[in-house]
């Protein structure tokens, strides 16, 4: 499978990586990241790029929303590949084994934006920051910059197919070979002890936190790149 | 150790009775069915014919034949199978019947540990999205659910609602033991040629042979500990490997039209197997946590599951068998 893609990655989309390095070697991480574009290629690029340029070619475990899991094909597809479902009893068992996961807290919202909120983080869940916090697992904060203006969404079908928030109708019907880039920062440590977890407020500020880098992670790309095909 | 066994002439009882006879520290099996049976297998083996439908009967096989025994321990694996069956006898079976023995149990003088064969199916999921599934899942409570699981469900929080007294109760949530004559909906599945699947999805299940349910039963008995353990299989694969593994031939089509398709079938053949009771691990793969039967009870599975096999595939291994 990693080889079929390798063409998408390498050529199509001539993805670029930055501070692969800070990924941990071992042990629990997460990694965080922005999501955009209709449907998670995005995702799949982070997942590629984990398994061919981190020090030692981890399996990133990509935790997806609950309806994905009920996806005739697609379903079981992405579970073969080492997808979730984004459970809370999911990921506790992931980070207790000592995986690296991969979590977009914007779920649908991030895909669901309108073109012109790119790359504005939308909502943003904090269920991962409790998670980091209980089971003192780095957080690697993670910006991907090519997937909006790759495939923007066009408009939303109000149906709800298998579970789906809504049905996407793409701008167009396959994504353009823009030039994506993934920027890894610096792992951060939230909280001081496990038990902080289930302070709210700490977990709501952690997540803040990992929200602010990745937001100027994404400022500093944008402002680098000189075109969105370049 | 001196045991008292349920459902013992079923296959997993038999299993369990033969696990145990192999502890040097059991000294007596007591082995309770309802079928008459010749001679014990072993010396340390005693055998009741007895009807646990019936109160009375239960009654006197703890307060009379238990007694006389010194039992200590009871294990609890007599179930109704059939899941196309329904009604107050089948409830009596898999339901009254747990609540008298485990009552007359915490009553009993002697015995101080209740182990009990619960199964997988009676967790719920609502949402299907729940990969691995803890001791700590909610139990599938919905009232339109066949009464087959019903009755499982019930069984299994009525012996939960006698936790914390004298009596020590573990109850091992198993993960579906795929053999013949024992109730397995896997097995009548796949004992037909051609098994329909539904198209798109090709779920992760996890199975459990029979010698590795009997290990986990031996275990629990063994163990101080109580509780509610799930108890799965060495063996987890994609449903589609599982047909294949079988010989068999498995066709795709859309989900909607294998309910329909299946009751046809059982109307022309006969068989067990209910798709409806199996329709959401056709979909989408749930597979139990074993991690607290692990911790605590040291239950580790080992064996593969021997899979239905046509009868020249039989025929063959026994002839290569035999030559061997």
């Amino acid at each position: 499978m990693l080889e079929r893609c390798a063409p998408i990655y390498e050529r199509y989309f001539r993805v670029a990586s930055y501070g692969s390095e800070q990924v941990p070697a071992e042990g629990a991480a997460i990694l965080v990241a922005n999501h955009g574009g209709t449907l998670p290629v995005d995702a799949a690029m982070l997942c590629m790029d984990i398994l061919r340029s981190s020090a030692r070619k981890r399996i990133p475990r990509a935790i997806c929303d609950h309806f994905v899991a009920r996806l005739p094909v697609v379903g079981t597809l992405l579970s073969r590949c080492g997808t979730v479902s984004g459970t809370r009893a999911n990921v506790a068992h992931l980070l207790e084994r000592g995986e690296l996961i991969a979590i977009w807290p914007e779920g649908t919202t991030g895909p669901a934006k309108r073109f012109r909120d790119r790359y504005r983080i939308q909502a943003w869940r904090v269920g991962f920051a409790e998670l980091a916090i209980r089971y003192r697992a780095p957080i690697v904060p993670v910006a991907i910059l090519g997937a909006e203006e790759s495939w923007p969404l066009m408009t939303k079908l109000g149906l709800h197919w298998f579970g789906a928030p809504y049905v996407p109708v793409p701008a167009w019907p396959v994504p353009l070979p823009t030039h994506y880039r993934i920027q890894y920062g610096t792992p951060i440590l939230l909280g001081d002890d496990a038990r902080d977890a289930d302070d709210p407020e700490i977990v709501a500020a952690g997540a803040a936190r990992v929200r602010a880098v990745i937001e100027r992670q994404l400022q500093d790309l944008r402002m680098a790149r000189r075109g969105i095909f370049r | 150790m001196r045991v008292m066994v349920t459902g013992a002439t079923a296959p997993l009882g038999s299993a369990i009775v033969g696990a145990l006879l192999a502890e040097p520290e059991v000294e007596l099996v007591l082995g309770v069915g309802t079928e008459h049976r010749g001679a014990p297998i072993s010396p340390r083996m005693v055998y009741l014919r007895a009807d646990l439908t019936h109160r009375r009967e239960v009654h006197d096989l703890i307060h009379r034949a238990a007694t006389a025994h010194a039992i200590d321990t009871v294990v609890h694996v007599g179930q109704h199978r059939n899941p196309h069956d329904d009604g107050t006898r089948v409830h009596a079976q898999s339901v009254d019947s747990v609540r008298a023995l485990v009552l007359a149990c915490s009553e009993h003088a002697t015995i101080r540990r209740f182990v009990y064969r619960s199964f997988a199916n009676v967790y719920a999921q609502p949402h299907a999205t729940t990969t691995l599934i803890d001791e700590d899942t909610p139990l599938e409570l919905d009232h339109r659910a066949p009464q087959w699981l019903r009755d499982r469900v019930e069984a299994d929080l009525t012996v939960c609602g006698y936790r914390g007294g004298s009596l020590q109760i573990s109850v091992l949530r198993c993960a579906e033991v795929v053999a013949p004559d024992i109730g397995s909906q896997l097995w009548d599945y796949l004992s037909s040629r051609i098994c329909f699947r539904p198209a798109g999805f090709d779920p992760m299940i996890n199975v459990l042979a029979i010698e590795d349910a009997a290990s986990a039963f031996v275990a629990a008995v063994r163990s101080s500990v109580s509780g509610v353990f799930n108890v799965c299989g060495a063996e987890t694969l994609p449903l589609s490997r599982a047909i294949s593994e079988s010989n068999r031939t498995a066709i795709a089509i859309p989900g909607g039209l294998l309910a329909p398709l299946y009751g046809l079938r059982r109307a022309a053949t006969g068989f067990e197997f209910r798709y409806d009771l199996n329709a959401r691990r056709f979909h989408l793969g749930s597979l139990l946590d074993g991690a607290r039967a692990l911790g605590k009870l040291g239950y580790v599975p080992r064996t593969r599951v021997r899979w239905p096999r046509p009868w020249w595939r039989v025929l063959l291994e026994r002839l290569a068998e035999t030559r061997a």
